[in-house]
C-alpha cells in the first residue's frame, strides 16, 4: 500500500502541480487584482477597493458612459450570430459526410479539420488577403452596392463575423458528424412515411437524435467565440471589439490592471451563465434528458 | 424537390464549404509567390520573399524558437500528462471529481484570460524573486500548462477502453512496475501517445494569444512576428512565413493520416 500511495503520487503530482501552480494560482492572483486599486503605470496596489468595478460599468470622470455595457451586448450579440451560422452550415455539412462510404469519412472530416490547425493569425491574415480593397471579393462587393468602392470588405463587422465562422466551424461538424453516424434513420423513414413535412421530419426524428451533438458542439463554439480576441483585432473595426480586447486593452495600451482583471472576471461570470442557459436549453429541448456536460 | 436534386444540392454545397475552408490558406500561398506587395494583384511568380526571408535574421530567430519552444514543451507534456492520464485511470476508484474540473480548467478557460493570467502572475513572481523573466521558460511553462489535459484526456481515454482484466493479469504473472511499463502500457498506450505527442504540436504551433502575452522581447515566434508586423502595417514577408507554417500543419497532417491507418487496420 506504502508502494502505492508513492505511485500515485508520482503519476499525479507532477500534472496536478503544473495545472495549480501556473494556472490556478495565476487565476486567482487574477481575480483578486481586480479588489484593489490602479496604482502608478495602471499596475495594482492597496487598498481594496471596488473602484475597477465602477469604472467598469461606465462611471468614470465624465459621469456615467455606456461603453463598455456596449462592449459586452456587442460580444454577446456577435457571438450569438457566429454560433446561429455555424449550426446553419454544420447540419448539412455533416449530414453529408454520413452519405458518404465508410472509409472516406475520416479524409473528408479531417479536410473540415486541417484548415483549422493553422495558427489563427494566419488564417485571419488570409481573410485580410481576400477582404482588402480591390481583391476581386471586394470588388463584388462593390459592385453590388453592398460597400462603397475603395474600400474593402476588412476592417468591418462582416469580416468579424466571416473570422469567428470560419475558426469554429469544425467544433461544430465533429459533434454533429458524431451525433449523425449514430441516427436511427428508421425513425426518420417513419416520419416520411407519415407525410411529416421536412422540417417536421427535422424537428421531431433528426434533431432529438442530434441534440447532443448539436449541445456539445455549441459550447465549443460559444464559449471560445465569446473570449475570442484575435479575429476581432486583426479583422474588425474599433466598433466590433469583443470584451476579450476590451480586458487585453487594459494591459497592454491603456495600462489598468484592476480595470481589466475586472473585465476578465465579468467574462467569465458571462461564459458561466452562457454555460448553465445551454445546459438548461438542452435539457427543455431533450425532454429533460441530461444533454450536455 | 426530388431525392435527387436535393443530393445535388448536398454536393454542390459541400464543394462551396471546402472553397470556404480552404480559399484563405490557398490565398496566402498564392500571394506569398507574388513578384509585388500586394493581396489584390498577381504581378507574376517570383521567389524574392523567400530570399528575403531566409536572409532575415528575426525571421530565422522566430523560426527557431517557434520550433524550439513546440518541440520542448511536447517533449515534457506528453511525458506529464501521459503520467497524469495513467494515474487517473489507476486511481479511478477513489472518486476525485474535482480533479477532473481542475484537468478542465485550462481547456475550457478563455485562451485570452488564460493568457493574462499567466502574464501578470509571471511578472509578480518576477518582481518578487527574480526569477521567471519574460521568455522562452516562461513561454514553455504556460504551453505546457495547456497541452498536459489534453494528453491526459487522451491516454486516460485509451485506458479506458482495455480490458481491466489485462492488468489483473500483469498482476498474476508478478510483473514488477518497470516490466508492466515496458513490456505491456507503453506498447498498448503507443498510438494514444503518437497523437497526443500530434496533437501537443499542433496545440503550441497553433498558439498565438498565450504565446504573446507570456513572450519576452527576445522569444518572438513566427505567429508573433506576423502579429506585430501586421500592426507595424509592414508585411512584405508575411505571407511567405505564413506559407512556411501553412506547410508544416500540412505535413503533420499527412503524418496524422498515415498513422491512423496501419492502427485502423489491426483493431
Amino acid at each position: 500500500m506504502r508502494g502505492d500511495s508513492r505511485q500515485l503520487l508520482l503519476t499525479l503530482l507532477p500534472g496536478v502541480g503544473v495545472i495549480t501552480v501556473f494556472l490556478v494560482l495565476p487565476s486567482i492572483y487574477l481575480v483578486g487584482m481586480a479588489f484593489l486599486s490602479t496604482g502608478p503605470y495602471g499596475l495594482p496596489t492597496g487598498p481594496v477597493s471596488l473602484q475597477a468595478f465602477r469604472e467598469l460599468a461606465g462611471f468614470g470622470f465624465l459621469g456615467w458612459s455606456p461603453g463598455n455595457l456596449y462592449t459586452l451586448l456587442r460580444s454577446i450579440g456577435q457571438t450569438l450570430l457566429a454560433t446561429i451560422l455555424v449550426i446553419l452550415i454544420a447540419y448539412p455539412a455533416a449530414y453529408y459526410i454520413t452519405t458518404r462510404p465508410v472509409p472516406w469519412r475520416p479524409v473528408l472530416l479531417l479536410a473540415v479539420v486541417v484548415p483549422s490547425w493553422t495558427n489563427q493569425v494566419i488564417r485571419s491574415v488570409g481573410w485580410m488577403n481576400i477582404f482588402a480593397p480591390g481583391t476581386p471579393v471586394s470588388d463584388l462587393a462593390a459592385a453590388l452596392g453592398l460597400i462603397a468602392p475603395e474600400m474593402g470588405l476588412f476592417p468591418s463587422r462582416f469580416a468579424v463575423i466571416v473570422g469567428l465562422v470560419y475558426n469554429f466551424l469544425p467544433f461544430m461538424i465533429l459533434p454533429l458528424y458524431a451525433a449523425f453516424e449514430r441516427l436511427d434513420t428508421a425513425q426518420v423513414e417513419a416520419a416520411r412515411d407519415l407525410y411529416a413535412t421536412p422540417w417536421a421530419v427535422f424537428r421531431h426524428a433528426v434533431l432529438p437524435q442530434t441534440l447532443p451533438g448539436l449541445m456539445a458542439g455549441t459550447v465549443l463554439v460559444a464559449i471560445p467565440a465569446f473570449g475570442m480576441y484575435v479575429v476581432t483585432e486583426l479583422l474588425g473595426g474599433g466598433r466590433s471589439l469583443m470584451v476579450g480586447n476590451f480586458v487585453a486593452r487594459q494591459f497592454t495600451q491603456a495600462g489598468n490592471w484592476p480595470l481589466g482583471a475586472a473585465g476578465a472576471l465579468i467574462m467569465i461570470v458571462v461564459t458561466l451563465i452562457g454555460l448553465k442557459v445551454l445546459r438548461d436549453l438542452g435539457r427543455r429541448l431533450g425532454g429533460d434528458r441530461e444533454v450536455v456536460l | 424537390m426530388s431525392a435527387r436534386a436535393g443530393h445535388m444540392a448536398l454536393r454542390g454545397f459541400w464543394y462551396l464549404l471546402l472553397l470556404f475552408l480552404y480559399a484563405p490558406l490557398a490565398v496566402v500561398v498564392f500571394y506569398s509567390f507574388n513578384s509585388i506587395n500586394s493581396s489584390a494583384r498577381f504581378a507574376g511568380f517570383s521567389l524574392k520573399w523567400y530570399r528575403q526571408l531566409f536572409g532575415n535574421e528575426a525571421i530565422l530567430d522566430a523560426m527557431a524558437n517557434t520550433v524550439v519552444l513546440a518541440v520542448g514543451s511536447t517533449a515534457i507534456a506528453v511525458v506529464i500528462g501521459g503520467a497524469l492520464g495513467y494515474g487517473l485511470y489507476r486511481y479511478r476508484l477513489r472518486r476525485w471529481g474535482w480533479l477532473i474540473w481542475l484537468i478542465y480548467l485550462p481547456v475550457i478557460m478563455p485562451d485570452i484570460i488564460f493568457g493574462i493570467a499567466e502574464m501578470t502572475f509571471f511578472v509578480a513572481i518576477n518582481d518578487w524573486l527574480g526569477l521567471l523573466a519574460p521568455g522562452l521558460s516562461t513561454m514553455l511553462i504556460a504551453h505546457v500548462t495547456f497541452q498536459v489535459p489534453f494528453v491526459a484526456l487522451l491516454v486516460n481515454a485509451r485506458l479506458l477502453a482495455l480490458d481491466p482484466q489485462l492488468f489483473e493479469a500483469c498482476e498474476d504473472l508478478y510483473a514488477r512496475p518497470w516490466q508492466r511499463a515496458r513490456f505491456f502500457l507503453i506498447p498498448v498506450l503507443m498510438p494514444a501517445i503518437a497523437s497526443s505527442l500530434l496533437l501537443a504540436l499542433t496545440l503550441s504551433i497553433d498558439d498565438f494569444v498565450i504565446s504573446f502575452f507570456t513572450a519576452g522581447p527576445d522569444s518572438t515566434t513566427l505567429p508573433i512576428f506576423i502579429w506585430s508586423a501586421i500592426k507595424k502595417g509592414v508585411t512584405p514577408e508575411i505571407n511567405a512565413v505564413a506559407t512556411l507554417l501553412i506547410v508544416a500543419v500540412f505535413l503533420m497532417a499527412a503524418v496524422s493520416l498515415m498513422a491512423r491507418r496501419p492502427a485502423g487496420k489491426n483493431r
